[in-house]
């Protein structure tokens, strides 16, 4: 259903479009991350881009901002190609882009950062005044007051994300970009931000606006393009969808499906992890328990604390204040270390699987074995025959494809990778698994394989504690929602009466949650 | 090339969700040349210089390479431990192979060498911790940290021996060793054979070794792991030391004297026949087989330079050439590769 | 809908106080400044003779701190450089070789240079690691010091102007000491007016958002590095002069206290964060130390190990390696001080 919309868009905006995408492909390797896209977006409109978590948007950002270079097809601004490939030419041709990491430098200051790149000079030196006098203007333009001399490090991260709009507002662009800016502010924050956009688009600016939450692109924007799997699914206008249709556009299914998957509760067990009273940095206080055979959620906000919570409580990070056991069989253990935290059968799934998962250049089977090898050596020396034999049951068992336990784990897609750590963890029965994001960047088929296991693995009498931004996946998951905001538990809800919406709106402060 | 660094895939935010499969890795010269290419080039190498070196091929001269490449060699096995763990290098080598052998012979003179040994045992023993504790637990820069611990031994070294050279007892079992031979191949030869295949083992079939290849190919990983990683780089830092312990008192053996200026260099020529043998300079790959490969390579090389009638000086430049040229090769393998 | 509402982004407007102790927070170089009270103090009580004979505690101060502030601009794009322990002696073994002193200087400043602009080729355009670059660079350097010298000494031709070169030229100050002050100036106004010099901040700080928001990342490595080999050159040079010959073995002991006096003063190894005061201060306090020990009788090798200590001590006490001990003491003391729940 792609390709009749897509041209009927094109040639309605293109006399007034300033900045047109016309067949865009990307290639990562051999994984084509957007393939065939078409964008044309006209001074003055708020473009949406949406699409799930790996649909090629941020890549199709980074392409439109000239950071990458498409593979085949071409930007037009304002008529002329861009020339790809270099983010500053296309800070001159007028596209900034707002990314979803902040991207300032810490040590500089305010005035520093807004003008980074395109620094004012007098014979080479730094013109002072003209620097704080462009940032003053900026910040001045999106109505946010901060002192021009402070330095990044010390402003608060919803701070940190205004400046960094502020810089793109310093270099006078034609066309803005904004990947994600709200996800880690609070409510009112954004609605100063979706306010300050429309006041641009007013003033002639073109915006793209990438985001997950729906209500803010129904309160702004004009238009939106949905991407799937790297594909142009449909661009329409806003006032001509509703809601769950784009929802479904998004995800490719009725969201009604998801639901009904929803996983039998389990009769409880016994409490497997208590922890009470965490606190670390961006953990405020958080009491958490989770029983045998039960599944439980931590839904929220990126950067709402959630990570950091379950890192601090077995260990993996510096933890300031709490108490955490592990109660297996009766026998009770105090988590005082990361270290301890295994040894007393927890298995920990970082969110970042490439940097903190797994090890790249090693093979499956030296990943799996990692921290099985005290029950595959003897007396210190590997027993290179149970190695491959355990390798290659846990490899089969999460049906790892190819299942070649021989090959660099890097050589793998990003879902037989997770599929890996999953692996190595099961091969330590654990008690307690904890999950975080399972399946971020992760193909379909991949995903429901790891939902399986998941559900399994509850089945079999471990808990479970999984951290999760993807809604559907939350709720198909838990049992139980405990839904964490500014470090904080602000409410918790039985699997049967979570739905989207109520996650959310805990999620997002914007209604009291009743807490359960 | 154009002025600006393209962003490579595993960086990208939504970096490729693949179907099953893995990709396909097609020939590459570069790829082979960081590889497999060290195999040939000694194996070129030394046909070239035995047809065209006048010297080389003679006994007397195949003796005196192995007694220089012993030492070195012994210290290189070592120190790829801490490569592999991807901590660059072991600067302090120097001074632990110029103490070992000072203690050995200072001590066997003035009381007993059982004595001597102890003591650098000991002293090894003591560089392995200071220098892993600084970079496993205090996660200090490798290089700096053995910059600072190689004034500060040497400086030790010098100040309690004034600088002066010790001289062994001509009948004494340290000098017999050192002149022992079976056939062309001095006994300091067998003791460089030994520790390779028992650091090949230590390597490739120890839980210590998995976890050092490990931490080199990604520490947070094997951290993550439940891995005591502290205790894996005091490991590899302790290997090295007793590396250079033994390589010390190979080199006090043949020469039966002992200073503290005696292993000048043997931090870079360790590093040459490491990298040049193959291990990866950013860690998690390598093998004890290749450097000693890489001893040969480098050994052979300096030995074909003084033939030759090159000195010091080329010998230096051509070691120092040496190892920017392995580096930049498999660096630009990768880079080939990734793209 | 388009009304401008204020909004509180949790940025608090602090009084005077909150003010001074943000900019204490702020600054890197406490532990210069710690070591150089410690310096000081011993000093005052033990050698007072470092301050008589400011002479030569300045013109050490010249030597540490010239190659060190050097150095100061490659660490804070966190990068490495090695080989200034060799430039300096390629450098002086160079300038000695030409009978012509000014044309030699001018041969010798360019080869730093070039060297320079040659390892930073290995980093940015090869892509290898700057400590493997370099550790290779210094060891060709010095090879290549010794063929030009043929492993001896190199004399200089015209050894009046060596002469003076060693005697005050302003006030008291000899040349030597002028230029290292003129090179500080110039490294600090550099690294916090020019914009060049405050994008090499960018760089070490965060180098791919410099990248994004279009610094020219490449360019400002290589003039890092350039820097680096052309101060390490100048160094060479007016350590050649000194002697009034030049050793191709020299520039051995530089290399440590060079980074020795910019990790204690502050200087960040993974980038983005120090000062060229702080690599000042670092500098003083060890040419302080190092005179003081001469004075008092302290031999080389002793005075090796001392400064060895303090580089030793100050790369393991940055923020990161702080903060990575607390972390792993804390646990330990936690399971050290609460029973079992189960025992």
């Amino acid at each position: 259903m792609g390709a009749q919309p897509r041209s009927e868009h094109e040639r309605r905006s293109s006399g007034a479009a300033i900045i047109e995408a016309h067949g865009i492909v990307k290639r990562f390797g051999g994984v084509t991350a957007v393939d065939n896209v078409g964008l044309a977006v006209s001074p003055g409109e708020i473009h949406a881009l949406v699409g799930e978590n790996g649909a090629g948007k941020s890549t199709l950002m980074r392409v439109l901002a000239g950071i990458l270079r498409p593979d085949e097809g071409t930007v037009l601004v304002n008529g002329e190609p861009l020339s790809a490939g270099s983010a500053k030419s296309a800070l001159e041709a007028g596209v900034s882009l707002v990314h979803q990491e902040l991207s300032l430098v810490p040590e500089m200051t305010v005035a520093e950062n807004i003008n980074l790149g395109f620094t004012p000079t007098r014979a080479g030196f730094t013109n002072r005044r003209e620097q704080r006098r462009i940032a003053a203007e900026a910040l001045d333009e999106i109505n946010v007051s901060v002192d021009l001399d402070e330095p990044i490090s010390r402003l608060s991260v919803a701070l940190r994300q205004f400046v960094e709009i502020a810089r793109a507002v310093a270099r006078k662009p034609r066309i803005l970009i904004l990947d994600e800016p709200t996800a880690t502010l609070t409510p009112a924050e954004t609605a100063y931000l979706l306010d300050m956009l429309q006041r641009l688009a007013e003033r002639g600016l073109a915006i793209i606006y990438i985001s997950h939450r729906i209500p803010e692109i129904f309160r702004i924007c004009d238009r939106v393009t949905v991407l799937r799997d790297g594909k142009h699914v449909e661009t329409v206008d806003i006032a001509e969808i509703r809601p769950n249709e784009l929802v479904s556009m998004m995800v490719g299914r009725d969201l009604e499906q998801d639901l009904q998957s929803h996983r039998e509760p389990a009769a409880p067990g016994e409490v497997v992890l208590s922890a009470s009273g965490i606190r670390a940095a961006g953990v405020n206080g958080i009491d958490l328990t989770v029983r045998a055979g039960e599944i439980v959620g931590l839904g929220g906000l990126v950067g709402a604390g959630r990570t950091e919570l379950v890192r601090a409580m077995i260990g993996a990070d510096i933890r300031s204040a709490g108490d955490v056991t592990v109660a297996v069989n009766g026998s009770v253990r105090r988590i005082t270390s990361y270290q301890s935290a295994i040894a007393s059968g927890v298995a920990y799934i970082p969110e970042e699987r490439r940097t903190d998962g797994l090890a790249l250049t090693m093979t499956v089977s030296d990943n799996i074995a990692l921290p099985n090898r005290r029950r595959l050596s003897q007396n210190g020396v590997l027993l290179f025959g149970r190695i491959a034999e355990f390798a290659k049951r846990l490899a089969d068992e999460v049906g790892l494809r190819p299942p070649e336990i021989g090959r660099a784990a890097g050589d793998f897609s990003g879902g037989n990778q997770q599929k890996v750590v999953l692996a190595k963890w099961l091969g330590r029965e654990p008690d307690l698994i904890i999950l975080d994001e399972p399946t971020r960047g992760v193909d379909v088929g991949a995903k429901v394989e790891i939902h399986r296991l998941v559900k399994q693995l509850a089945a079999n009498g471990a808990a479970v504690l999984v951290v999760s931004s993807d809604l559907p996946e939350l709720l198909e998951l838990s049992d139980v929602i405990h839904v964490v905001r500014d470090g904080r538990v602000v409410g918790t809800l039985s699997g049967a009466e979570a739905d989207e919406q109520s996650v959310m709106s805990l999620a997002s402060g914007e209604t009291t949650g009743s807490a359960a | 090339m154009t002025a600006e660094l393209t962003v490579e895939p595993g960086e990208t935010p939504e970096s490729a969700d693949q179907e099953a499969g893995v990709e396909q890795q097609e020939f590459n010269v570069l790829v082979w040349m960081s590889e497999q290419g060290v195999f040939v080039f000694t194996a070129l190498l030394l046909v070239f210089a035995g047809i065209f070196i006048d010297g080389f091929a003679s006994v007397d001269n195949i003796t005196d390479v192995f007694n220089r490449a012993a030492p070195i060699g012994i210290v290189a096995v070592g120190m790829t431990f801490v490569v592999i763990s991807a901590n660059y290098l072991d600067l302090s080598v120097v001074a632990q192979v110029a103490t070992s052998a000072v203690l050995l012979l200072a001590v066997s003179n003035s009381n007993n060498m059982l004595l001597g040994m102890a003591l650098g045992l000991l002293v090894a023993i003591a560089y392995g911790i200071v220098n892993g504790v600084a970079v496993g637990v205090f996660r200090a820069n490798a290089v700096i940290v053995t910059l600072s611990t190689t004034f500060i031994g040497l400086g030790l070294l010098r100040w309690r021996s004034g600088g002066s050279i010790y001289f062994g007892d001509p009948d004494g079992v340290i000098a017999t060793f050192g002149k022992t031979k079976i056939g062309p191949f001095p006994l300091a030869m067998l003791v460089l054979i030994v520790v390779t295949v028992a650091m090949h083992f230590v390597l490739t079939r120890t839980t210590f070794g998995f976890l050092v290849k490990s931490f080199g190919s990604n520490r947070e990983a094997t951290r993550l792991a439940g891995v005591n990683t502290p205790l894996v780089v005091i490991g590899a830092f302790t290997v090295s030391a007793l590396g250079a312990l033994l390589g010390g008192w190979v080199l006090a053996a043949f020469s039966n004297t002992a200073v503290s200026s005696m292993s000048d260099g043997f931090d870079f020529e360790a590093l040459a026949a490491i990298i040049v043998g193959g291990t990866r300079v950013f860690g998690g790959k390598g093998s004890v087989l290749r450097t000693l490969l890489g001893v040969v390579f480098v050994s052979a090389l300096t030995n074909i330079m003084v033939l030759s009638g090159y000195g010091f000086g080329y010998q230096q430049m051509a070691i120092g050439a040496l190892i920017v040229l392995a580096v930049s090769v498999d660096a630009l393998a990768r880079k080939v590769g990734s793209s | 809908m388009t009304q401008t509402a204020t909004l509180d982004l949790g940025h608090e407007k602090t009084d005077l106080i909150g003010r001074v102790k943000t900019t204490f927070a702020r600054r890197t170089e406490g532990r210069a400044v710690v070591l150089l009270i410690a310096v000081l103090i011993w000093a005052f009580i033990w050698e007072s003779t470092v301050f008589t004979a400011y002479q030569v505690t300045l013109g050490r101060l010249a030597l540490i701190g010239l190659t060190a502030v050097g150095l100061t601009a490659v660490i804070l794009m966190g990068e490495l450089d090695l080989s200034i322990a060799s430039i300096l002696a390629v450098s002086g073994v160079v300038m000695a070789s030409f009978d012509n002193v000014v044309v030699g200087i001018l041969v010798a400043l360019a080869i730093g240079l070039v060297i320079g602009a040659v390892n930073a080729f290995f980093v940015v355009i090869v892509g290898i690691n700057s400590f493997i670059a370099t550790l290779g660079m210094l060891f060709f350097l010095r090879g290549l010091a010794f063929v030009i010298s043929d492993g001896k000494p190199v004399t200089m031709a015209n050894k009046d102007f060596a002469l003076d070169f060693g005697k005050p030229l302003l006030g008291e100050f000899t040349p030597r000491v002028l230029i290292f002050i003129l090179a500080f100036i110039t490294m600090q106004v550099f690294l916090t007016r020019v914009r060049v010099g405050r994008e090499f901040y960018a760089v070490g700080g965060n180098r791919e958002a410099a990248r994004d928001a279009g610094v020219p990342v490449r360019r400002r490595v290589f003039t890092g590095f350039m820097i680096s080999g052309f101060v390490a050159a100048g160094a060479g040079i007016i350590v050649t002069l000194q002697l009034t010959a030049a050793d191709p073995t020299a520039g051995g002991d530089a290399l440590l206290t060079s980074f020795a006096a910019a990790i204690v003063g502050g200087i960040l190894l993974t980038g983005g964060r120090g000062s060229v005061l702080g690599t000042l201060l670092g500098a003083a306090s060890l040419a302080i130390l190092q005179v003081g020990m001469t004075f008092n009788g302290i031999e080389s090798d002793v005075q090796n190990i001392i400064i060895g200590l303090v580089l030793f001590v100050a790369v393991i006490t940055d923020p990161n390696s702080i903060r990575a001990v607390v972390g792993s003491a804390r646990a330990f003391l936690r399971s050290r001080s609460a029973p079992d729940p189960a025992g």
